[in-house]
């Protein structure tokens, strides 16, 4: 028999072939007694391996079993890392500095951005001339005053 | 989850079935899932051990499970039981270890022969059932006895195909194989499972002579 029938023999027994395969098999279990011993010593193993699986105690006292899984989850409890930041607050991080950094690049390129002093002054150049002049950069303008006397 | 206020000084515990305790535990509640270990412990701790055959490795793996399990309460569906579940979180951490014991380990020819056949392509067909009119306890010995002798592959094949009933294609996916080296596997676990079996009864009937 060739291991491929063997494989089909078993898969039959364990209820894994097309309904046209298993009638294959079944006509080579019929015509053939090697295959017929080789079924039922996989079926018995089946059989008794089911039967007789062994019970098996934990072989602790119910409480000194649960205190080492207690303390286990609340390890991992006070170990947990944080919560993940969500999509949103990741993109906002990549965004913020990015855009910080062409708000500034565009502050010190176009000087049209650039805010004016508030402050606007008042200077007297020629005290003895008695003129006055007036330079706001806020409004962009300059008013001399040249008394008339 | 553990912050939240347990349900079970309204619970009794003992009487409440799998499925209600589980509901308490996914609220935080610490004790409805610690009789859920009680109930459950013996069947899980077996199973690591049936997989890892070494008692510390099966209790500290088994514990590792329940801890798992806490954390996931969150995904239990209840399509299958509860402890159906644990059984499956507990089998699948196995044979994590079991891989990464394996990965440390050359390969073998005894790992080849788990695909290919070793000695049990040789093996006469064992009939009658060496095992038949044995007392439950004697078949029990026996078979544990077996199985310890068995390759980790062959007998983790074993355990998911026979004793937790999954198909071929399912134990290739937990295996990592392919569905063709599972039904190789199977076939020659199965019949090394019989030749063990025949030599034990063979070796008793030796012991009870002499």
């Amino acid at each position: 028999m060739t291991h491929k029938a063997e494989l089909n023999l078993q898969a039959w027994l364990d209820g894994e072939l097309s309904v046209r395969a298993a009638a294959e098999v079944e006509r080579l279990v019929a015509a053939d007694p090697a295959a017929r011993d080789l079924v039922a010593e996989l079926r018995w193993t089946r059989q008794v391996l089911r039967a007789g699986e062994v019970e098996r105690p934990v072989p602790e006292s119910r409480e000194f079993y649960w205190s080492k899984i207690e303390r286990a989850i609340r390890a991992a409890e006070a170990t947990a890392p944080a919560p993940r930041p969500s999509v949103w607050w990741r993109w906002m991080r990549l965004v913020v500095p990015i855009g910080a950094a062409a708000a500034l690049a565009m502050f010190f390129t176009l000087p049209s951005l650039r805010v004016a002093p508030s402050v606007a002054e008042i200077e007297n150049h020629l005290e003895d001339m008695g003129s006055f002049s007036f330079r706001s950069e806020s409004e962009g303008m300059t008013v001399i005053w040249i008394a008339s006397d | 989850m553990g912050s939240s206020k347990p349900k079970s000084k309204t619970l009794d515990l003992t009487s409440a079935p799998d499925e209600v305790l589980v509901g308490a535990a996914r609220e935080g509640d610490m004790a409805a899932f610690e009789e859920l270990v009680a109930r459950h412990r013996d069947k899980v701790y077996a199973r690591a051990f049936s997989i890892l055959r070494k008692e510390e490795d099966a209790l500290d793996l088994s514990q590792d499970a329940w801890v798992k399990a806490w954390q996931r309460l969150g995904q239990f569906q209840g399509d299958a039981s509860f402890l159906t579940w644990m059984t499956r979180i507990t089998i699948n951490l196995s044979l994590d270890r079991l891989r990464r014991r394996q990965r440390l380990q050359a390969e073998s020819i005894e790992q080849m022969d788990e695909e290919f056949g070793g000695v049990e392509r040789h093996l006469p067909v064992v009939t009658p059932n060496p095992t038949e009119g044995l007392e439950r306890a004697e078949l029990r010995a026996r078979i544990d006895q077996a199985m310890a002798q068995l390759t980790w592959a062959h007998r983790t094949v074993l355990i998911l195909h026979e004793l937790e009933g999954l198909e071929y294609k399912e134990v290739a996916k937990r295996m990592g194989c392919s569905t063709g080296t599972i039904m190789s596997r199977l076939f020659y676990a199965r019949r090394r499972l019989a030749a063990l079996l025949q030599e034990l009864k063979a070796e008793r009937s030796r012991d009870s002579q002499s």
